[in-house]
């Protein structure tokens, strides 16, 4: 992939928190590149997969500070952006997913009214445009009864359901790129393969690049072109999702070998054994 | 053995923030300081414990303090000004304003801890048991709050008065009697949050008995709201005592209390201001000491800040 | 060991009333590991916490060890049956210390040599003697399940109910605390009811697992099963799929079972 083709090229991340037991460094000297693919980056908690994500978008919570050498998205720098662009930027042409569904949607209003909300912010249109545009939506996440569904509140959907209404909301002002953050990580693994399923279609019509963070380095695996391994803030390795069994890194290797497999027997599971040299700051990694 | 060291090594801090407390004493005392750490980076709280923390020195100090006890008339020097002799100046009896207030800290102390002792373990137990064990013991004990949450206070105290005579005591079991019904609703509250949480749960698994769950498990969970609660509705207990002395019907003369010193004052208001406006600005302070205290505490005791 | 004969447990009354566990019927010899999976508000957890004595309103049978659970447990019946719950976050008293936690069991039935007992528990679950008077903010997540595996075996229980013991773990933690329960299992002679949502997990630990779906028990899968895929269910069968990964064709295939 030459330069011209990504979307977002990030050098150097970094991202720290004051804390009052000290500095934090919650990320440290990331690179990564997104360009029309699907990129997954897989760790465990406390490995700075979702600061990374929230930093993209300058979300970082108020105590963190974010520096980079460079952070681009389609030739803006997002990180010296003004508010009133990053406000532009946001949900209109880099989106971001959450994990739960419930904790996104506001519980007051009808998800019908959500959706049209969400394409008014972007666009001037009036009230019945909107609310066309949303029953489209609805339609196009693939939930019958769209109508039905308009009036609902989100106590009164399923986790699937919401999560489908959450990318209808993300997906209407047709983002350039979508950060989804454990979007499937509190959802029935039958309603997560089809939820993902979902994402696939989208990526592939738009043409949109897609970050998917997760701690499940198997369904990363086998749903993403691209995976980045993080542990303690920094990339570990970077590889394709298909070459996953051939990883380099210890730590993959590691954090392969002890997922209980199905149908992979009862032996006791191999234990990660986390060396410490691993925290230290890497040079340049690929 | 590991904790002497401790000890001697990096002093009392280094054994209050050790990673590996070595008994219970030192684990709630590692808590406590955690708790003290947080508590003093708020300046306005620290004022409000600095607020009644003098004013627990004062009533301890009070023979130290003062010439008489209050209570000395000399009608010769009645209704004097405050002067180098007497400081806050003199009441209609001619008794030191100074220190009658001084004497009647004290008697504020014991307002707010006879109140709290009381209001405090009827309104966790009844809150507690109603909230955890539900159905008709609920219905029936939450029958009874409402009852007592609709006396009005005053009225309660002249009924007190009457049947017992008037009197600190009974003005203090007056206003108890009609506090602690918010206190129970709050400790339901919490223990409808607490009581489907998997602890207590196990707890239920393990073979615990209802009351050993309520006492061990429900009550510690409840208690900083209730600690929070009580510190702030202290400001109110303090000028509800004064009000009913201000009628005549707490504190009797001679004693110190601040509100019954506003009453006898109001006479000379406009005149011999310092007879009423000094006492006060006195229960002024330490309600204002009070909240500001409640506040700070909120932040430090609040389970869900705590819950790290 | 455990005895489920036609099980029904109801919640509610009336419109509002769920059915949450309809005519379940299985059976747990000793010393074995059965698993029971199946997605959210399929009615597993409500099983385990029918065994445990936590619902009210259930018919049918249910023994353990030969004798039959009644309505209302007694003392002495809790000693045989325990449990680990999910969340290692919920199911530690916050305002309790290890010690506490860990010798409450011990004081409710009357047990002798308190401290011996639970320094051996946590010696048994990997933990040492520093971490007996910290407070559960204070412990990791693996560290406070391993606290909740030593609370559940220190009344030396016969069998222990897991609840998706390991589901808000870390995975390199979830391996540890899977091992952790292979090891206890056979040092104890323990016979375990494990429910997950997480085929592998449970096909890690158990021989034998039963797939629920709707308060139903619709199939009971062993080991060879989980292996070739051959099951009789086609909920179990797009069950096992899905939980092997994304794979776009298989998806195309999918039924909603609802």
């Amino acid at each position: 992939m030459t330069e011209n083709d990504a979307l977002i090229t990030v050098e150097d991340l970094s991202v720290s928190f004051r804390t009052p037991k000290g500095i934090v460094e919650a990320v440290r000297n990331i690179n990564l590149t997104l360009g029309r693919e699907r990129l997954g980056i897989v760790g465990e908690s406390g490995s700075g997969k979702s600061q990374t994500g929230r930093a993209l978008l300058r979300l970082t919570s108020g105590n963190g500070s974010i520096s980079a050498k460079r952070m681009e998205f389609d030739g803006i720098d997002l990180l010296r952006a003004s508010k009133k662009t990053m406000c532009d930027i946001r949900g209109n042409r880099i989106s971001m997913i959450m994990q739960d569904p419930k904790f996104s949607l506001n519980p007051v209003m009808t998800v019908g009214a959500q959706i049209a909300e969400a394409y008014r912010i972007h666009a001037t249109v009036s009230a019945s445009q909107a609310r066309a545009k949303a029953m489209e939506m609805l339609e196009a996440v693939r939930i019958r009864e769209p109508e039905k569904v308009y009036k609902l509140y989100p106590h009164q959907v399923s986790g699937g359901m919401g999560q489908r209404i959450m990318i209808a909301m993300m997906l209407i002002p047709n983002p350039q790129v979508l950060i989804a953050d454990e979007p499937t990580s509190a959802l029935d693994v039958t309603v997560q393969m089809q939820v993902l399923a979902l994402l696939d279609d989208m990526v592939r019509q738009r043409g949109m690049g897609l970050i998917l963070i997760s701690h499940d380095l198997n369904l990363v695996s086998s749903f993403c072109d691209q995976v980045l391994v993080m542990y303690g803030g920094q990339i570990m390795e970077r590889l394709a999702a298909k070459d996953l069994k051939k990883a380099q890194h210890p730590y993959t290797h590691g954090l392969l070998n002890c997922l209980p497999q199905i149908g992979g027997g009862h032996e006791e599971l191999p234990i990660l054994k986390r060396d410490p040299a691993w925290l230290d700051l890497q040079e340049s990694r690929p | 053995m590991a904790d002497i060291q401790n000890i001697t090594d990096g002093g009392l801090r280094t054994w209050l923030l050790s990673d590996s407390p070595a008994n219970a004493f030192q684990a709630r005392a590692q808590r406590a300081y955690v708790g003290w750490l947080t508590f003093k980076t708020n300046p306005i709280a620290m004022i409000g414990l600095i607020i009644i923390a003098l004013l627990l020195i004062v009533a301890a100090l009070a023979p130290v303090l003062t010439a008489g006890e209050g209570i000395e008339q000399d009608l010769a020097n009645r209704l004097l000004p405050p002067s180098g002799e007497h400081w806050f100046g003199t009441d209609e009896l001619g008794r030191d304003i100074y220190d009658r207030i001084i004497w009647g800290a004290r008697v504020t102390l014991y307002i707010v801890f006879l109140v709290s002792i009381i209001v405090m373990p009827i309104g966790l137990l009844i809150g507690t048991v109603a909230g955890y064990m539900g159905g008709w013991v609920d219905t029936v004990l939450m029958r009874i709050t409402d009852i007592f949450l609709a006396f009005p206070r005053l009225i309660l105290a002249l009924a007190f008065v009457s049947a017992l005579g008037p009197g600190l005591e009974n003005a203090i079991i007056a206003i108890a009697v009609t506090t602690w019904s918010p206190y129970a609703r709050l400790a339901r509250a919490e223990t409808l949050t607490v009581r489907k949480s998997e602890y207590i749960l196990a707890a239920q698994i393990q073979g615990a008995s209802t009351w050993r769950i309520v006492i061990s498990h429900v009550v510690p969970m409840c208690m900083s709201s209730i600690i929070i609660r009580l510190t702030l509705d202290m400001a109110g207990i303090i000028l509800t005592a004064a009000g009913l002395g201000f009628l005549g019907l707490g504190a009797q003369p001679p004693l110190p209390e601040w509100g019954a010193m506003i009453s006898t004052g109001r006479d000379f208001l406009l005149d011999q201001w310092w007879i009423s406006t000094i006492p006060g600005f006195a229960i002024l302070i330490v309600s204002l000491g009070f909240n500001l205290l409640g506040d700070g505490l909120r932040d430090v005791l609040d389970p869900r800040a705590a819950s790290e | 060991m455990i005895e489920v004969r036609d099980l029904n447990i109801r919640f509610g009354q009336g419109a509002t009333a769920i059915h949450a566990v309809r005519d379940a019927t299985f059976s747990v010899a000793q010393g074995e590991s059965y698993g029971i999976v199946g997605e959210s508000g399929s009615g597993k957890s409500t099983i385990l916490r029918g065994l445990a004595g936590l619902v009210d309103d259930w018919t049918g049978e249910m023994s353990v060890d030969g004798r039959s659970l009644s309505n209302r447990p007694s003392k002495a019946d809790r000693k045989q049956l325990q449990m680990v719950f999910q969340d290692p976050y919920g199911s530690l008293h916050p305002r309790r210390t290890v010690n506490d936690t860990l010798s409450e069991p011990l004081v409710i039935h009357g047990f002798d040599n308190i401290e011996e007992r639970v320094i051996n528990a946590l010696g048994e679950v990997g933990l040492g003697r520093e971490f007996r008077f910290r407070f559960p903010h204070q412990l990791s997540g693996g560290q406070r399940q391993r606290i909740a595996i030593a609370r559940a075996l220190i009344l030396e229980p016969q069998v222990v109910l897991l609840d998706e013991p390991t589901s808000a773990l870390d995975v390199s933690v979830q391996a540890e605390i899977l091992n952790l329960l292979v090891r206890l299992r056979a040092a104890h002679g323990l016979t375990y009811l494990m429910v997950s949502h997480d085929l592998a997990v449970v096909g890690h630990l158990c021989k034998l697992i039963a797939v629920m779906n709707r308060g139903a028990i619709i199939e009971e899968m062993t080991d060879e099963q989980m292996r070739t895929g051959d099951m009789e269910h086609a909920y179990t069968r797009q069950l096992w799929v899905a939980s092997k990964g994304y794979d776009l064709d298989a998806l195309g295939k999918f039924i909603d079972f609802e």
